[in-house]
Parts: C-alpha cells; sequence; structure tokens
C-alpha cells in the first residue's frame, strides 16, 4: 500500500509544481471555474485545507497571528508550510501581516459547494437512451488505447500512429529518431527509438504515466498548439470530477477543449461512438485524474499481477500480451513463450543491458514486486531474497570505477619531505592514492590548492634551514 | 503522513423532533428555522466531500419515534430508480447533488409522514437508535475498506432534551464507539424554550475524545460547524480544537429512570438505583440488610 501512496503523493507534487510556475493572471483565470478550485483544493496538503475552509466565509482580512494560534506550538512549521504554498498557488495572499482569501477563489469554490452560479464546468449531462456503452466498454476502451500508446513506444509494428501521440511522445523525450534528425512531416513515418527515459517510463504506474504524459501535454500545447493554457487546465481539472459511466454533452466545450479532446482520445481518456458524436464519456482514467486514488485503468486480469520468480533466477510470467512480454524483455532474457506464458532467466547480461539503458534496479525491482503472481505475494519478501541482492550487486558492478579530477605529486627528493607532506593532506581529505615505495602521491582537486602552499612553506623553511 | 491516505467517514445525526423544532422557533431570543439550519449543514456536509475524493458520508436523522437513513439509501430505493429522476444540473458536482437531493427528499417525507402525527406532541429523539445505526455503517464502512484504514467520527446536531429512558442504550452507544476509537462530537443547540442542559452528551464526547460545543450564535453556524467539526481526527493533534473541562457525570437511575446525583449500585453488576431495595433487579443479587 505504500508504493502506491507514494506514487499518489508523486503525482499530486508534480502538478503543484506546474502549477506553480505559471503567473499570477493565470491563476485568477483558472479560478474562475469552480471545478478547478476543487481540485486544487484537494491538492493541499490537510492544513491549508482547513484553513482554506476557515478563510472561506470570512470576508474581512485575517492578522496572521490569529491564524498562527490555530495550531499547537510544535505544529507551527506545518502550518507555516502550507500557507505559503495557498500563496505559492495564489489562493491566499498575504498583505501587511494579513491573510485575504483570493477574491475569485471565494466566490467560486462557495459556488462549487452551493452549486450556485452559471459556469458549466461540472459536464453538462446527456441522456443515453440507447444504454449502448456501459462502464466495461469504457474500461476496455481506456485500456486498449493505453496499451497502443505503450506499443508505439515500445516500437511494436501497428497501424495505428495517431500523430498526436507520436508528437507527444517525442516532445517528452520517450522516444527519438534514431539520427538526431529532429521532427519535420517528411520523415514523419520514420520509426523512432525508445529512449532511457521511456524505458523508465514503462515501469511506472500507469496514473503516474497518465499524469506525466499530460503535463507534456500541457506543455506542448502551450509552445507549439498555441493553445489556451487555462482552457486546457481548466477542462482535465472539469473532466476529474465528471461521473464514470455518464454521457457528457460537447457543446458547452470551447473550440480549444474539443482540440484537446480530439487529442486526448488515442489515449484513452474519453470514448466517443463516433467522431461526430455530440457526447462524450469520460473512462476510469479521466474520472481517477485528481482523486489521487490509485484505481487501476487495466482489465482485472492484467492487475492481478503473473509475474513468478524463483530464487534459481527463473522468471515465469503468465502473460499473453505482447506489451508486457516487450516490457519483460528489457531486462529479463527470455527462453520459452507459450500460449498464456513465458520463461525466461534474469541473467547478469539481460539485466547490464537493461541498466546500460538508464533503467535502475530499484526500477526493476519495483515492477516485479507490482506484477508479482497472488501466489508469489503470499511471501515475505515477494521477490526471493537472493535474486534482489543479486540484481542489485550486478547494478554496483558497473559502479566500480569512479572518475574524480587529480593532481600527481612526485619526485619527492627524500622519503621525509613525501611523508611531511601526507601527514598535511590526509586529515584534510585531499588524498586519493598514495605509493610510499614510489614516492607518488595523488590529491585531489580541492585539496590542491592547500597541498601546493604547504609544499611551497615546507620547501622554504629547510632551504632556511639548510642555509643557516 | 499516513493518515493523508486514510478513509475519512462521518456520520452525521440530526435531531429532527418536531416538537423541539417548533418550539426553538418560536424562541423569543433565539428563535431558530430548521430549514436554515439544515441548509448550512448541507453546505458543511459538501465541504467535507470536497476535502477529498473518498471521504465517505452517512446522514441519519433521530426523529421522535423512529431513526432513518437520509443519506445514502438503498440502491433499491424507488427514489433512485426513479424513470422522472431529475438530471444534474451542469453547475453542481454529482456527488454534491446526490447527497443534497437525497437529505431533501427524506426530510420532507419524514415531516408528512401520517405515523409520526401522533407522537409529534412528544418532544424527544430517538438519539440511542441513531447512535447504533451510524455505528453499525460505520463498521460495514469498515469492513468493506479492510486494506485501508478508515477514520470514523459522529457529529450529533441536538436540540431535544435527554430521555433517560434510553440512559442505558445510549451509554451502551458510547463505549460500542470508545471501543471502536469513534469520536463522538456534539454540536448542542440550546435557548429558553428548547434544549436545555444535556447529561448524557457531554459523557459521550468526554468518553470518546470528542468535541463537545454549544452554539451560543445559531445564525453562524456554519462558521462553527467548519471551524470546530470539519478537522478530520488525525488534524485533531495539530488544530487547537475547544473542549469542554467540566463534564456533568450524572446518571440515570436503572429503576425508575431518573437522573441522579447519588444512589445505590449494585455491587455485582454495578446498576445503578434511586432508591434501596433488598434485591437487584438487574441481576437478582440479594443485599445484605443494612445494620
Amino acid at each position: 500500500m505504500s508504493s502506491s501512496a507514494e506514487v499518489a503523493k508523486g503525482v499530486t507534487n508534480s502538478i503543484q509544481e506546474y502549477l506553480q510556475s505559471l503567473p499570477r493572471q493565470t491563476f485568477d483565470q483558472l479560478y474562475a471555474q469552480p471545478a478547478t478550485c476543487l481540485a486544487t483544493l484537494r491538492l493541499l496538503p490537510p492544513i491549508a485545507k482547513q484553513v482554506v475552509m476557515r478563510l472561506l466565509y470570512t470576508q474581512k482580512p485575517v492578522a496572521k497571528a490569529d491564524v498562527e494560534v490555530w495550531c499547537f506550538p510544535d505544529h507551527r512549521g506545518d502550518l507555516q508550510d502550507s500557507l505559503s504554498k495557498l500563496s505559492r498557488l495564489h489562493i491566499c495572499t498575504d498583505y501587511e501581516e494579513h491573510l485575504q482569501m483570493n477574491r475569485i477563489f471565494q466566490e467560486n469554490f462557495h459556488n462549487a459547494l452551493v452549486g450556485g452560479g452559471d459556469h458549466v464546468s461540472f459536464g453538462q449531462p446527456m441522456n443515453d437512451n440507447k444504454g449502448e456503452v456501459d462502464i466495461a466498454l469504457l474500461d476496455r476502451h481506456a485500456a486498449e488505447s493505453w496499451e497502443t500508446v505503450l506499443h508505439q513506444l515500445v516500437g511494436t509494428p501497428g497501424d495505428r500512429r495517431p500523430k498526436a501521440v507520436t508528437k507527444l511522445l517525442l516532445a517528452s523525450g520517450l522516444q527519438e529518431f534514431p539520427d538526431d534528425g529532429g521532427y519535420s512531416e517528411t520523415n514523419e513515418h520514420q520509426k523512432m527509438n525508445i529512449t532511457s527515459k521511456g524505458f523508465q517510463f514503462l515501469l511506472l504506474d500507469v496514473n503516474v504515466q497518465v499524469w506525466s504524459l499530460l503535463l507534456q501535454y500541457l506543455g506542448l500545447a502551450e509552445r507549439q498548439l498555441n493553445m489556451d493554457i487555462v482552457q486546457v487546465l481548466n477542462f482535465l481539472f472539469q473532466i476529474g470530477s465528471l461521473e464514470l459511466g455518464q454521457a457528457y454533452s460537447v457543446e458547452p466545450l470551447t473550440d480549444t477543449q474539443r482540440r484537446v479532446m480530439e487529442d486526448l482520445k488515442y489515449f484513452g481518456i474519453f470514448y466517443q461512438r463516433t467522431k461526430k458524436s455530440r457526447k462524450f464519456y469520460p473512462t476510469r482514467m479521466a474520472t481517477s485524474l485528481t482523486s489521487g486514488s490509485m484505481v487501476s485503468s487495466r482489465k482485472p486480469e492484467d492487475s492481478q499481477g503473473y509475474i513468478i520468480v524463483e530464487t534459481n533466477f527463473r522468471m515465469y510470467a503468465y502473460t499473453d500480451s505482447p506489451l508486457q512480454i516487450a516490457i519483460l524483455s528489457l531486462f529479463v532474457s527470455l527462453q520459452a513463450r507459450f500460449q498464456n506464458m513465458v520463461t525466461g532467466l534474469i541473467t547478469r547480461d539481460a539485466i547490464r543491458e537493461a541498466l546500460t539503458k538508464g533503467i535502475t534496479s530499484d526500477q526493476i525491482i519495483t515492477y516485479l514486486t507490482a506484477h508479482a503472481h497472488p501466489e508469489l505475494k503470499k511471501q515475505s519478501p515477494i521477490l526471493p531474497q537472493t535474486v534482489i541482492d543479486q540484481i542489485r550487486l550486478w547494478e554496483m558492478e558497473r559502479n566500480r570505477l569512479r572518475l574524480s579530477g587529480a593532481w600527481l605529486y612526485s619526485d619527492f627528493t627524500d622519503l621525509n619531505e613525501f611523508t611531511q607532506i601526507v601527514n598535511y593532506a590526509e586529515p584534510l581529505g585531499a588524498v586519493l592514492w598514495k605509493n610510499e615505495k614510489r614516492r607518488t602521491l595523488a590529491v585531489t582537486e580541492e585539496g590542491h590548492e592547500n597541498v601546493k602552499s604547504f609544499r611551497k612553506r615546507a620547501a622554504a623553511a629547510r632551504a632556511g634551514g639548510a642555509g643557516r | 503522513m499516513s493518515c493523508a491516505e486514510d478513509i475519512n467517514l462521518l456520520a452525521v445525526v440530526v435531531d429532527t423532533n418536531p416538537a423541539a423544532w417548533a418550539a426553538a422557533a418560536s424562541d423569543p431570543d433565539r428563535p431558530l428555522d430548521f430549514v436554515k439550519i439544515i441548509e448550512q449543514l448541507l453546505i458543511f456536509i459538501n465541504a467535507h466531500l470536497s476535502l477529498k475524493f473518498d471521504n465517505e458520508l452517512a446522514i441519519i436523522a433521530s426523529h421522535a419515534d423512529q431513526s432513518q437513513f437520509l443519506y445514502p439509501l438503498p440502491p433499491a430505493d424507488p427514489l433512485d430508480a426513479a424513470d422522472d429522476e431529475p438530471s444534474k444540473p451542469a453547475n453542481v458536482y454529482k456527488q454534491f447533488f446526490d447527497v443534497d437531493r437525497a437529505v431533501v427528499s427524506k426530510l420532507k417525507e419524514l415531516v408528512d409522514d401520517k405515523r409520526t402525527k401522533s407522537a409529534e406532541h412528544e418532544n424527544r429523539s430517538m438519539v440511542a437508535g441513531s447512535l447504533a445505526l451510524a455505528l453499525s455503517y460505520i463498521n460495514r464502512i469498515k469492513r468493506a475498506n479492510e486494506n485501508n484504514s478508515v477514520q470514523s467520527r459522529i457529529l450529533i446536531l441536538s436540540i431535544s432534551p435527554d430521555l433517560p429512558s434510553q440512559y442505558i442504550p445510549t451509554m451502551n452507544c458510547i463505549f460500542a464507539a470508545q471501543k471502536v476509537s469513534t469520536r463522538i462530537d456534539v454540536c448542542r443547540f440550546s435557548g429558553r424554550k428548547y434544549g436545555g442542559e444535556s447529561v448524557f452528551l457531554p459523557q459521550a464526547s468526554h468518553i470518546t475524545a470528542g468535541i463537545y460545543l454549544d452554539i451560543p450564535e445559531p445564525s453562524n453556524l456554519l462558521q462553527y460547524l467548519l471551524y470546530t467539526f470539519l478537522p478530520e481526527p488525525s488534524m485533531r493533534k495539530t488544530l487547537l480544537l475547544p473542549h469542554k473541562d467540566q463534564v456533568d457525570f450524572r446518571a440515570a437511575c436503572f429503576c425508575h429512570k431518573n437522573v441522579v446525583d447519588v444512589g445505590y449500585v449494585c455491587s455485582v453488576c454495578l446498576s445503578i438505583f434511586c432508591s434501596l431495595s433488598k434485591k437487584c433487579p438487574t441481576c437478582q443479587t440479594v443485599f445484605p440488610a443494612p445494620k
């Protein structure tokens, strides 16, 4: 459980970081939508949430000293952190030792609570009288689309290669062209290669994958597609508040938002029966965007876990999904493939190959643990300890050589001079290597200046002593 | 911050005793409007739901002769399956809409109910039954989410006077709540013609480490609710919240249901009596005759 909690935390942090990078005016436009206010509130730490709720129905600015006594003295630090977060998100502003809530946020969050205003930010539901679309279909659609994206990433041959996906994978640095030719319309169909970042991406949790791609999309929308970032963000926060299995009307959406929907459709975030359809269905991927809870968007049988690892480094994976097999082949040398399973061996060569691609041993271990077969999960630790240790050792093997800048001191006239310098340099931690027989000494770059001046002083003292 | 991942369950027990609310509405000093109180309560409930995606909620009406769930309603309820179900307006968050609609329609049903009309002149509220319902619902949610820890608390909005005949069930519920570490918060209205000093409810919040608050200014109820009762149990270590220093530990006797200061206690079963008898009516122990 703790790993998924950490993942959720990571997701909220990355969204917050993105939001904090936006200019103030953008926030005022963002908070004009109650759905955005609601989603932003849910991103906040618990104390900040309470502060917002307390200030919500307070019209006048509140003295900061008064806010401070809300907390027990030993939690003042947490409160300060929360307050600074609030001001970075422009929910509250500091002014002359007083806290003043952003009026726009205040008004629209109140609208969200009482359901007032006229903003259509929680989606215009439509009657689905045909009843063809159910939750199972949406889940299937989301899983298939997302898998297609991942397939495209690993380079499985396929005919569905939407331009939006290609562009995004390229912009996020998950894929690149073999020769750094850059992106242009002409070589659009050229085969792209997965980068080391892309490999790491494959081993992440689905929700983190979705969010990191969406954040990339936001950047892309701003820089290349000339979209209004406020509308895109509002739209993303809005779909987080929609209900799974309900049809919503396209009508209230702006042109920008329709374009976003067009692009994001390929990622399985929405479902539309036909391209011209006037309604859309959010999938589980969309509705769990802002929840922070890890509602897996994969099919239940996938999320169950399918990998068995034995102490003899053999791996059995009960899967027929080409994607999962492709991911496994990143760090397992596969031996045989059957109708419902593959077998392989975790070898030094396979792991080393993965390591050279930038995948870390921790990522491999996390992936194997997360997708462990229920039978394997009954053990503690889940993976055999020998295998975990060995994968770590193989990673450490690559770190045997450490490069550091150094100065070489040699050709000392006598042993006395040599030991004098060693005795000076060693307490400083400046000695990297020394050889008494050959009277040679390697000194770190940081320590070089000190050692050099000491040697000069020592030489001068000796010369002086000899002269006397 | 493991507590940040917990599911927060809030069970609200609303005193809907018609006699007390009627008296409150005509109070010369501090008139109370039931509709306005419920409106403020609903905003508070929406605020609770808005804090986190997976916050859970139950609302129970403690009426003059019965206790009823206002939310959540059983899925088979005709109200949910009705064909003329109004579709959600686009300006309202789906979850808020569901709760508000269920509470309002259920309350209307309760007020119009013929059966309660006869009981209306009786100024009482089934708090013990509502507490029992709340605790069983909390238990159900805990069972359903065995993988996640559930933080639960109960909030009682109370206006009726204590009912000594319910002393034993009320205390049983309080101790049950203490055992499952569920805090009981009490929000109490009192004016000249309604409320009055309660003996049982301060004990409830004292025993379960909850908060007891007399609302001095009912028109600002929402602010009291947001300040005092919104922080989830894990936040109570961080935020300074009001607490009642002096708790009246008086009990009601088992024989005549009178609230007593000094009474007789059976040395075997600890039952409390207001008058001396030869045999304990609860456990049939024969007391030695006083010398």
